[in-house]
């Protein structure tokens, strides 16, 4: 094809697009697109928060009271070598003890120096990469010999390994619901789009136009729906997020959101990207349904 | 030109609207398909544009078989063939100039070759005054020379008329044949169905009869009925 002839047939597909009905499939597909946005921001930015409590998720080993030195030696290689241990370090049942004293603070010091001996036992720290590997290296660790107990928030990463991933689940639902629903809606249009024009068509068909010269307005014409549609809903979600980004960051600064410009662009052109596969789609159903007609139908 | 052998054609439901037919059409030949309404006619006439495919049998048109043309080949075809209806098939909101340069403006040719083209056609129409004017404001006889000039405008083997007087005042009607006339002395093969009488018998020109989907004459300088 010409680039004349692309030239005419995308400034047809533009004038289409004024249409009233193009005009309301485009806001509804930014609407998609805005809640499509809003649900990975905020699953981003869990699981980001989730990173950083999962790289807090910390496993006490408490050694029985009869380890000799070569037994902890060999025991904290044997960790070591635990696949998804970041970091492990042995607390001598002296230093446990200094601990608990500044935990419990100068009035509750004194109940310490009372004891007649340290009833603490050796142990160990062990950091973990991924807080829901916390359960199976704490069920191998207990496995060793001079292990005598593990205690960690077990409970604290079920909770948010399970909520992460219902998040994820959920923007995944969602973005499967904005490409079916939203497709479905430009098909609509397209449909109303191809219905009138069908006069044209068929004069097209008869003096001898090719099916790409016939398709590409209406092809142009979804995609652009996408394409605006997520454009102007990225836009607007990006806007608000920077705001809030800036109101976070004076009112709660502990709480650190994805801020990094690089990221925030490549997502908002990913979505203009999936609203391109929603308008593309959804031009591709319509026309295999009204205009790919067979040679009887002519 | 075009030549068909056995050719039949059933829509769904069994309705046979071609049966077993054999024709063949010379390069420069004007022929009338006369016949009743719902006699297959203009099946006929689709066939030779693939407007349609046959059932069975095979269709040629300038020496090549249309039946097992791919998709993509349609479109070729169909630039070697101009086509006229009864309802002329205008586009209502284009130009005179713009629905006849449409048909050339579709196969992409050059803007040079386009604007030279449409006004030779429509010098030949006699529509060169209404060049800006929108169908609607023609009469029904011009409306047809509009889609004549489209027809012909990208020098096509063979035209397809389709009931092109159908809707025309029988003196309109002349001048659309006359037009017909003159395309066909250019070297354009025409192909005409058509229910005037009065036309076909001024005319005497072949005459191709078909009744319930068979041909059931062929005449040289034929009339519309069969003369005894």
């Amino acid at each position: 094809m010409r680039l004349r002839t692309i030239a005419t047939l995308t400034s047809q597909a533009v004038r289409n697009l004024k249409r009233p009905t193009c005009m309301t499939t485009t806001v509804v597909v930014m609407a998609c697109m805005l809640a499509l946005s809003l649900f990975t921001l905020v699953a981003v930015n869990l699981t980001v928060i989730g990173r950083q409590l999962q790289a807090g998720v910390e496993l006490r080993v408490f050694l029985l009271p009869d380890a000799g030195p070569d037994a902890v030696a060999s025991l904290e290689r044997s960790i070591r070598a635990i696949p998804g241990v970041s970091r492990i370090s042995y607390v001598p049942k002296d230093e446990a003890l200094r601990r608990l004293e500044a935990q419990l603070g100068d009035e509750n010091g004194l109940f310490i120096e009372d004891m007649p001996y340290n009833p603490l036992p050796d142990s160990f720290d062990v950091s973990v990469r991924r807080a829901d590997e916390a359960e199976s290296i704490a069920r191998r660790i207990q496995e060793l010999e001079g292990v005598e107990d593990i205690v960690y928030g077990r409970e604290m990463v079920r909770n948010l390994v399970g909520a992460l991933r219902v998040m994820w689940a959920a923007t995944g639902a969602i973005a499967v619901v904005v490409l079916v629903g939203a497709s479905m809606v430009v098909a609509n249009t397209i449909k109303l789009s191809v219905l009138a024009h069908n006069r044209e068509i068929e004069t097209m068909r008869l003096v001898g136009a090719s099916d790409a010269f016939i398709l590409f307005p209406f092809v142009v014409e979804g995609l652009l729906i996408g394409v605006i549609g997520a454009a102007v809903a990225s836009l607007m979600v990006f806007a608000a997020y920077s705001l809030l980004i800036r109101w976070i960051g004076s009112a709660a600064p502990f709480l650190k959101l994805v801020a990094d410009p690089a990221w925030l662009a490549s997502a908002a052109l990913s979505l203009v990207g999936f609203g391109a596969v929603v308008g593309l789609s959804g031009t591709i159903i319509s026309v295999r349904r009204h205009l790919r007609v067979d040679v009887q139908d002519v | 030109m075009v030549r068909m052998y056995g050719v039949t054609k059933v829509y769904p439901g069994d309705v046979v609207a071609l049966d077993d037919v054999y024709l063949t059409v010379e390069k420069g030949d004007f022929v009338f398909i006369v016949g009743q309404s719902g006699a297959g006619k203009s099946t006929l006439l689709s066939l030779i544009y693939r407007g349609t495919v046959p059932t069975r049998g095979q269709v040629f048109v300038d020496g090549r078989n249309i039946v097992r043309l791919r998709r993509r080949e349609v479109p070729l075809l169909r630039r070697k063939i101009g086509a006229i209806y009864q309802d002329f098939k205008l586009l209502p909101d284009r130009t005179v100039y713009d629905n006849v340069a449409f048909a050339l403006e579709v196969i992409e040719a050059p803007p040079k070759d386009i604007s030279r083209k449409v006004s030779q056609a429509l010098e030949m129409v006699g529509l060169s005054g209404k060049a800006t004017c929108l169908p609607d404001q023609l009469s029904g006889g011009e409306q047809q020379r509009v889609a004549i000039a489209r027809a012909v405008v990208n020098d096509p083997l063979i035209l397809v008329a389709d009931e092109p007087t159908g809707n025309l005042d029988p003196e309109t009607s002349n001048g659309i044949m006359a037009l017909l006339s003159d395309v066909n002395c250019r070297g354009t093969t025409v192909i005409m169905a058509t229910h005037n009488q009065a036309i076909v018998d001024r005319m005497r020109r072949r005459v191709v009869e078909i009744e319930a989907g068979r041909i059931v004459r062929d005449e040289r300088q034929g009339t519309y009925c069969h003369e005894a």
